[in-house]
């Protein structure tokens, strides 16, 4: 086992446990009504303002879209079921974080990636090489490099 | 696997996704948001009309019909659309229905702007809580959809319409206009 396997394992398990978390954070079907319309108005852009969510926005659509929100929540309308009423509408640019598991993951995995190399890297730099072990030199190799330093000697 | 074959790994696992995110992404126009309605069933409304009636999109299904989102406030885009619009009007009316639908504006403003520009003649109804315009998904006025005699929505214009815009997207409802 090479010396960088399990600091590589370990920043895996803490990189996956961080995703499963953030995942089971998103899905809030189990709270209440009026905190469910409430993350789900702050995940919804605001259609006539500029990168703010419906949540923060005081315009009329803002207002009636958190209207509809409440009322399909009312309803008994899936978290899911609300965003697609208004990707219907809008399309996905309404959400202000995509829907597409593998979006989310990519930052993560390349995270995880170049933590890997890096660990990697440091790993294999840090340790110098036992004398006679590491060393790649031919016997041969290793006599003129003699002979050239006791001519420069000389 | 040694060090040295994941380090060459990496070039090609950095430097590919980004030339494609790159590429895909100077490729489009940020402004241009495709409208998921396309191809699909127009939103059903019923509304007051600015001149006080009523007004359902039922009505108008059976004959293709170009919805009109703008307000008065909406300037120089609605200004320099509205010729357009009513050119439209005077020239297909007899087989077209056009429809303003005042997008987040008083009536008595959008009345002051037709006096002030022309009525064209054909109707235009309020959106006062804003539903029509969240059904259609519209951003910002002006935005114009073109619906078919079905009901169909088959093209969306975000921004002002000029006589060629109006043209091409009036030849995907209206048999006969050149696209």
């Amino acid at each position: 086992m090479r010396s960088w396997t399990l600091p590589v394992a370990l920043g895996l398990a803490v990189a996956l446990i961080g995703l499963g978390v953030t995942l089971g954070l998103r899905d809030g079907s189990a709270a209440a009504p009026d905190a469910r319309a409430a993350s789900l108005a702050a995940e919804l852009r605001c259609p006539d303002c500029q990168g703010l969510s419906v949540a923060d926005s005081p315009t009329r659509s803002a207002r009636e879209i958190r209207a509809q929100i409440d009322e399909l929540v009312a309803g008994g309308a899936t978290d899911d079921e609300v965003r697609e009423h208004f990707v219907a509408r809008y399309g996905e640019w309404v959400r202000l974080a995509p829907s597409a598991p593998a979006v989310w993951i990519i930052p993560f995995g390349v995270v995880v990636a170049a933590a890997a190399a890096l660990i990697a890297w440091l790993a294999a730099r840090r340790g110098p090489p036992a004398i006679g072990e590491a060393s790649s030199l031919t016997d041969a190799e290793r006599r003129r490099l003699r002979e050239e330093a006791d001519s420069l000697d000389a | 696997m040694s060090l040295r074959s994941l380090r060459w790994l990496l070039v090609p696992l950095l430097v590919v996704p980004l030339t494609w995110l790159l590429f895909t992404g100077f490729g489009r126009d940020p402004r241009v948001i495709e409208s998921p309605l396309i191809g699909r069933p127009a939103p059903a409304w019923t509304t007051e009309t600015l001149d006080g009636g009523q007004l359902s999109s039922a009505e108008l299904t059976g004959r293709p019909y170009v919805v009109n989102f703008w307000a008065s406030w909406c300037v120089p885009a609605c200004v320099d659309e509205h010729p357009v619009l009513a050119a439209a009007h005077a020239e297909h009316g007899d087989r077209l229905t056009l429809v303003g639908v005042l997008f987040d504006d008083r009536p008595d403003d959008a009345r002051r702007f037709l006096d002030r520009y022309g009525d064209a003649g054909y109707r235009h109804v309020l959106d006062e809580r804003g539903r029509i315009s969240i059904d259609f998904g519209v951003v910002g006025p002006p935005e114009t959809f073109f619906v078919d005699a079905e009901g169909i929505v088959r093209a969306k214009m975000t921004g002002p319409l000029t006589d060629d815009v109006m043209a091409r997207h009036l030849g995907t409802i209206l048999p006969g206009v050149s696209r």
